[in-house]
């Protein structure tokens, strides 16, 4: 085992809505290593996002955190910690890339200015100082001419350099974690090639553990060392990359890779789609979240949520795990 | 190749798109495509953001008409008809848009947004009649037409949302459906739904259609023939097998190469693309527009525009260097 970066205990989140309590995340645990990228995936609504604004401490006043919740990077607890104490840890030992950085950037503010900002809070560099370092940072992640585009302001920029940009202002501080959130659903096919290539680039280079949020499978089976499929604000599976996706036990985990078009298939082949919709997080059926969807499912499965089972590193939550002879 | 001509059902030819920035400069999106669409088929169109795609689309739909060339439906150049005429030809060409939630007006019930295209098309018929039909349609697209009637858009998920537009474009039965990036911003379960109901309603209906995606595995999946476009020009068509398997175009095979494929076990690609930014469409690079990225790319590219040629009948390519 490596060194543990980042660890999360039955992380709770939950909104007040005004039909009820809107539980996004409920009872998540992971930890991730130094070095490391988990794929976190599933569908809109799954709780990934909340889940990453958990961990960074982003969340809005609405949000209740559960009382057994706890992130700890480091060793060090964050969930106890004042939004004081923890300014001078978000952006240095940890740090987001959004979705979209046309508005996770400031628009009225240059490049540089942007990077040096954040450069001088944490790092306490003089002005010359930093903008120099901002402007080493913008080469390291290609982005061209980068003495020049250090004056430029964000709408300068295309959106595959917007993100460089916005990566540089995420790993200046030589963060220990690195949350991605969906970093390259806004972005061209090409330029999402040359975005991935280059966090997992900085992945190794600066020796972090990275989150990579993405709805997307193909990213994760090329990207990541570990994925965890969330559904309906639980991870129902976990585990190494290809272990996941040779040996899916979960008939979710399953059933979304079945139905993802693939550049391999046949034309006009038909999409195993899987029917119906996710559960209402507000009243959630009291059984596996699943079961009303899953063509597996028996009585036991609408009764009794299943409790997740680790075996040789591979977790699932299912009462009947696929490729198995006896049910667990 | 020319048997698809003669039996076309809707043809592009020459079409360019143009608008106007100032006196003097001009976005040029759509420059010179001709594609030619037989009845029955499904024809994809791939491309990255600024590639034309959907400038395309809505010159088909005439909305607003081309800057030249022509749209011929069924014998009709569309950009020829007056207003009044083009008025009536609409019922038989439809659209679907990208953004379910935003192409549907949150303040009108389902029943009001699926009358609107029989009012335009001053369908005669009673209330009764016209509430039966529409009932028809929605429980065609998969949602309970009853229930459905007097709701809102926003009482739907994205997916459902995505339904009742399709309910819409088909509600007056058109022959040619065009599709700008339907299912681009649904998740992948409601996205193998709704793909799957496209694919029914095609045969059921007897669509052609036109179908515009980023997602070069969705137009796989669609599609019979794919044609492929880079900053307003056409790079390669050819069927969707052929297309994926055997791409000549360098553009068409790092765009394949660049989509990941979601098997733990497959080689990674690389792309082979000169690094740097797409050039902009308001001053094209001479020649080949594609050579400013291109690792093949000579002086002949820079000078010569290259011209569509034939490699095997139905794949056409538009490159001075195409691989065999």
């Amino acid at each position: 085992m490596g060194e543990i970066v980042l660890d999360v205990v039955n992380q709770r989140t939950a909104f007040a809505t005004g039909r009820g309590m809107l539980t996004a995340v409920s009872g998540v645990s992971l930890s991730l290593e130094r070095g490391k990228t988990l794929g976190l995936v599933g569908e809109s609504g799954s709780g990934k996002s909340v889940l990453a604004r958990s961990i960074m401490g982003l969340l809005p006043r609405a949000a209740v955190t559960g009382p057994g919740s706890r992130v700890l990077l480091n060793g060090r607890e964050l969930t106890r910690l004042s939004e004081r104490e923890l300014r001078p840890i978000r952006g240095a030992e940890m740090s987001v890339v959004f979705q979209d950085p046309m508005t996770s950037l400031n628009p009225t503010l240059t490049i540089g200015k942007q990077l040096t900002e954040t450069l001088r809070f944490h790092k306490r560099l003089s002005k010359a100082g930093a903008r120099q370092r901002a402007v080493e940072l913008l080469r390291s992640v290609g982005l061209p001419q980068p003495e020049i585009r250090v004056d430029q302001y964000p709408h300068q920029l295309s959106g595959g350099m917007r993100q460089r940009a916005a990566i540089a202002i995420a790993i200046c501080c030589d963060p220990d974690l690195l949350i991605a959130d969906e970093p390259t659903t806004a972005l061209d096919v090409t330029v999402q090639a040359e975005i991935l290539d280059l966090l997992q680039r900085m992945v190794r280079e600066h020796n972090m553990a990275m989150i990579l949020i993405t709805h997307d499978m193909g990213v994760v089976a090329g990207r990541c060392d570990d994925v965890a499929v969330m559904y309906a604000g639980r991870i129902v599976e976990q585990g190494p990359v290809r272990e996941i996706f040779h040996r899916t036990r979960m008939p979710y985990t399953a059933a979304l890779l079945s139905s993802i078009p693939r550049i391999s298939d046949p034309a006009h082949r038909r999409l195993d789609a899987i029917g119906g919709r996710p559960p209402d997080l507000i009243d959630p059926p009291p059984g596996c979240a699943f079961a009303p969807r899953c063509k597996h499912v028996s009585d036991r499965c609408h009764r009794v949520r299943p409790e997740p089972v680790t075996e040789a590193g591979h977790m699932y939550a299912c009462h009947y795990p696929l490729g198995m002879k006896e049910p667990a | 190749m020319k048997d698809i001509v003669e039996d076309a059902f809707l043809s592009l030819e020459d079409l360019t798109v143009e608008y106007r920035l100032t006196r003097r400069t001009r976005v040029h999106a759509v420059s010179g495509l001709t594609v030619h669409v037989k009845k029955g088929e499904t024809l994809g169109l791939v491309g990255e953001s600024g590639c034309g795609k959907s400038s395309a689309a809505r010159a088909v739909m005439q909305l607003p008409r081309p800057t030249s060339g022509r749209v011929v439906l069924d014998g009709v150049d569309l950009a020829s008809l007056s207003h009044s005429d083009l008025q009536k030809a609409r019922r038989r060409f439809q659209m679907v848009f990208q953004d379910p939630i935003a192409s549907l007006n949150p303040r009108q019930t389902v029943r009001e947004i699926l009358s609107a295209p029989l009012e335009i098309a001053r369908e005669k018929e009673t209330g009764e009649a016209r509430d039966q039909r529409i009932i028809d349609m929605l429980d065609r697209v998969g949602l309970n037409g009853e229930q459905a009637l007097n709701r809102r858009p926003h009482e739907f998920s994205g997916g459902q949302c995505q339904r009742i537009s399709i309910a819409r474009a088909l509600i007056l039965r058109p022959e040619l459906l065009v599709c700008d990036e339907a299912v681009s911003a649904l998740d992948v379960s409601v996205q193998a739904q709704t793909l799957n109901l496209l694919e029914d309603l095609k045969l059921e209906f007897g669509l052609t259609m036109l179908f515009i995606s980023h997602d070069l595995a969705v137009v796989k999946h669609v599609s019979d023939r794919v044609a492929v476009m880079y900053l307003g020009m056409l790079c390669e068509l050819a069927d969707a097998e052929t297309i994926y398997r055997k791409p000549a175009h360098p553009y068409t095979r790092n765009l394949i190469a660049a989509v990941p494929e979601p098997d733990p076990d497959a080689e990674p690609n690389t792309l082979e693309l000169v690094p740097g930014e797409l050039p902009s469409p308001i001053n094209p690079p001479s020649g080949c527009r594609f050579r400013t990225r291109c690792p093949l790319a000579t002086d002949r590219c820079a000078s010569e525009v290259p011209i569509a040629q034939e490699l095997a009948p139905g794949h056409t390519v538009a490159c001075h260097h195409p691989m065999s």
